[in-house]
């Protein structure tokens, strides 16, 4: 059972050192102070004749007194956080909040008398872009993959379709019928993508970088600014290690690089540009323009910054013009994390704090990235 | 509570005094005192009210480290030394984030207090390394150690709380817990 036996010259009657553990408890009751007179005499001497010991004496200490300021830090995180609470932040919030959020709160507070004036503002906006439209030469956005068409906009996904065309969607029993791009929000296996790519699906599966294949399931769906959150359920998936990126709370001002990897064909693609605008398709402000080139497929994928900063999802791109390619900002992501119903998580979800691609070439970032970005397969 | 924040705001001297003498009372006002300022600098400077309560709250612990240590010299007002460190700790975690920090709003006066924040990144590493390498060593492990070290629990306590027949066994296990913590502590740079 003892690992190591120490013979020991200085072993007098109360000390006998059977292993490593036993010497680890005498140098703890030594630095706590709590051996006898005696004791102590005869440890200080086995101290200054075994360099080893002694050694061993001034890293335990050293790690104590970590410890210990640990452990005070700790306990005064604790106490803080408790009197946080106490603090009514919200209405501090809505008092200090600059123009824009107080705009927000506005319409949180009126929201049934906005809607009435809002609806003539939209009625209003539809005629406009009617007339706009039948004009000619409109900017357009046209889904690859099915024909949805929403009210006002019609999007060019990028999702990627998969099977032949000539095939009646809803008769093909080949797997795979849809592909898209989607990100780790988490360690243990929640997926952020948007919501165009996983809707109407029965059944939904993701693929990682070295080709394994997992089921998930869809935790959540976000119509508003088309995110959908899903989580692998799969008893064959382990969890990742510790992510990579961190998702930028903050919006991103325009001529940051940026660059996506996604799943346009089997293989992943790297896509690189700048954020060319501040507000997407028609000035949704939820979106950022960016100069990348994308392709069908690419949507759902991470948009981040050189400092390895999420600063997106990919949605979609405009057909009238090159180059003009949408994403929605991350700021949403959150929001659609925080949305997730609680029971279902089992564990909080946490947000990163800090991103390990800092600093890093291109190549090396991609290297970290791969393993967290994953083509969505989606069967219907 | 609102209402009481500003009727209870305690002197700076008596905040000294009352940290120096652990008082959770004194905590607690200083807190609530000075909260609603930051919050409106780091509202009105691109953060969010989560970046208002990491920032104040770092600064509330600088403040406390350094009355503790005894080497807090009342030069100036605490509310303008929390501001300072505040918006020391902001303009960083800004230029971080790659973001630019030309024209900052600021509310209150501001001194130098990078010496200070410096400092204080120093031993949040050596937090965030503990904090790491609990967070590797696994269960029961982690909450041994912790019940042990942090929450001061005796090895009795341990022992009947994780069920081992006697308290021998638990220091035992208690050990070798210490020591794979320890291994992974030094191993991190």
């Amino acid at each position: 059972m003892p690992a190591e036996v120490k013979e020991n010259i200085f072993s007098t009657q109360i000390i006998e050192m059977r292993n490593d553990l036993e010497l680890d408890a005498i140098i703890e009751d030594y630095l706590l102070g709590k051996l006898n007179a005696e004791e102590t005499d005869a440890f200080e001497q086995l101290r200054r004749n075994d360099a080893t010991v002694d050694h061993k004496v001034v890293s335990h200490k050293l790690f104590l007194d970590n410890m210990e300021e640990y452990s005070r830090q700790l306990l005064l995180k604790e106490q803080l956080n408790d009197i946080h609470a106490e603090i009514d932040v919200d209405s501090l919030v809505t008092k200090f909040a600059p123009h824009p959020s107080r705009v927000v709160q506005l319409w949180r507070k009126h929201k049934s008398a906005i809607a009435v004036a809002a609806s003539f503002i939209v009625l209003s906006f539809v005629s406009i872009y009617s007339i706009q439209h039948s004009s000619q030469q409109a900017d357009k956005f046209v889904q690859l993959s099915k024909n949805v068409t929403n009210a006002v906009k019609t999007q060019n996904n990028l999702i990627r379709k998969i099977s032949s065309d000539n095939l009646p969607a809803n008769k093909q029993i080949n797997p795979g019928n849809f592909g898209g791009t989607g990100f780790a929000v988490s360690t243990n296996g929640y997926i952020a993508t948007n919501l165009h790519v996983i809707k109407d699906a029965d059944s939904v599966y993701i693929q990682n970088s070295e080709g394994e294949s997992f089921k998930v399931k869809v935790i959540l769906k976000d119509p508003e600014y088309d995110i959908a959150i899903l989580k692998i359920d799969d008893k064959h998936f382990k969890n990742l290690s510790a992510l990579p990126y961190t998702i930028k709370k903050n919006s991103t001002g325009v001529g940051e690089n940026v660059y996506t990897w996604g799943y346009p064909k089997d293989d992943a693609v790297l896509g690189e540009g700048y954020v060319s605008s501040k507000s997407g398709f028609i000035g949704d402000t939820t979106q950022y323009q960016v100069a990348i080139p994308l392709n069908p497929g690419n949507s759902g994928g991470p948009l981040l910054d050189n400092n390895g900063n999420l600063v997106g999802i990919i949605s979609g791109k405009e057909t009238s013009s090159e180059g003009a390619s949408f994403a929605i900002k991350s700021k949403y992501i959150l929001e659609a994390m925080r949305a997730i119903p609680q029971d279902s998580l089992g564990k909080k979800l946490t947000v990163n704090k800090k991103s390990i691609l800092a600093g890093m070439r291109r190549a090396k970032q991609i290297e970290k990235l791969q393993d967290y970005v994953f083509m969505i397969k989606v069967y219907n | 509570m609102n209402n009481g924040l500003k009727s209870s705001v305690p002197t700076d001297r008596e905040v000294i005094l009352g940290i120096l003498n652990n008082s959770a009372d004194t905590l607690n006002k200083l807190y609530k005192a000075h909260f609603a300022m930051v919050l409106q600098f780091i509202l009105n400077n691109n953060g969010d009210e989560d970046d208002a309560k990491d920032v104040y709250q770092e600064a509330i612990i600088i403040l406390y480290n350094k009355v503790k240590e005894g080497n807090f010299e009342l030069s100036s007002k605490l509310k303008t030394y929390l501001y300072s460190v505040c918006r020391r700790i902001w303009l960083k975690k800004l230029s971080q984030n790659s973001k630019k920090t030309g024209n900052i709003t600021d509310y209150e006066d501001v001194f130098e207090v990078e010496e200070d924040v410096e400092q204080h990144e120093e031993k949040d590493a050596a937090f965030t390394k503990m904090q790491t390498a609990l967070e590797h060593l696994g269960e029961p492990c982690k909450t041994i150690i912790q019940d042990f070290y942090i929450h001061n629990l005796s090895m009795q306590d341990i022992c009947e709380k994780f069920g081992y027949t006697n308290t021998d066994n638990a220091k035992t296990q208690k050990y070798k817990c210490l020591q794979r913590l320890k291994k992974i502590f030094f191993q991190h740079k």
